[in-house]
């Protein structure tokens, strides 16, 4: 067995197609193809993190709370939707994939680890960095693949100006960092 | 005499592994060697590409599962 995996290790389309990173513009092209089939199959295009703001009001619901006065959930598509319940929710089933893809990617490469926390700080910075991006995501109505990737991808001026103010927002980010997380 | 600077990075997400690299990397004399710890994939792209566009000489080692070494030899 272990002879197997040995020589499955070297084999050079192994390394090429799980160990090693895919080339920058090989990513770009599938995530290209990939969208495009998603918009053409579901109508819609392609988005991650609305997925998140579901899944936190199917949890709400389920400890008793109701969304239904909301203003962010107040259209009849969000109601239907909210009300068709999780299973029938394509994106959520995108997200699970996207999660499980990712595992395996990382188990096959061998590169699968848990990670230790370093400090304290680590944690605050990541609840913070989350809570950031989490709240900014849905009050552009969109996050770096929602308003960003498939904003530009469909001819939208909004992915160009999202675009802008992501790098605009990912420099200070950055200074804050070094700042006061390093 | 040209020393060996170890950089403990693990545990840290990008941007980190890189600016720290950066800064150290700009305290060591010509000819020192750098190794910088890393289990964060993301940064096994940028840190030796940064390293390579810079000119340094740069090699990396899989020291176990999801843990690579950097060797950043600075050659200016």
């Amino acid at each position: 067995m272990k002879a197997f995996f040995d020589k499955i290790k070297q084999n050079e389309f192994y390394k090429m197609w799980f160990k090693d990173a895919l080339p920058y513009i090989t990513g770009a092209i599938l995530l290209s193809v990939f969208q495009i089939v998603t918009f053409a199959t579901t109508k819609n295009p392609w988005g991650v993190s609305g997925v998140f703001a579901n899944w936190g009001a199917w949890l709400y619901q389920l400890i008793g709370g109701s969304v239904d006065n909301w203003y962010y959930f107040s259209s009849p598509g969000a109601q239907a939707t909210l009300e068709a319940g999780i299973i029938n929710h394509g994106p959520t089933w995108r997200n699970i994939g996207i999660i499980f893809g990712a595992l395996f990617a990382t188990l096959a490469a061998s590169g699968f680890k848990i990670k230790k926390l370093k400090s304290y700080k680590q944690v605050i910075a990541a609840s913070l960095g989350g809570l950031l991006m989490g709240y900014g995501a849905r009050i552009a109505f969109g996050c770096n693949i929602g308003a960003l990737f498939s904003g530009i991808s469909s001819m939208s001026l909004s992915g160009w100006v999202f675009a802008a103010f992501m790098f605009v927002g990912a420099i200070v980010g950055s200074k804050l960092l070094v700042k006061y997380f390093m | 005499m040209s020393k060996e600077v170890v950089l403990d990075c693990f545990g840290e997400a990008c941007p980190v592994p890189l600016v720290k690299a950066e800064k150290a990397l700009e305290k060591l004399e010509i000819n020192d060697i750098l190794i910088v710890q890393i289990d964060h994939s993301c940064a096994m792209k940028n840190v030796p590409e940064w390293a390579r566009k810079q000119g340094h000489n740069v090699e990396i080692e899989e020291i176990d599962d999801g843990e690579w070494e950097v060797i950043i030899e600075k050659v200016k």
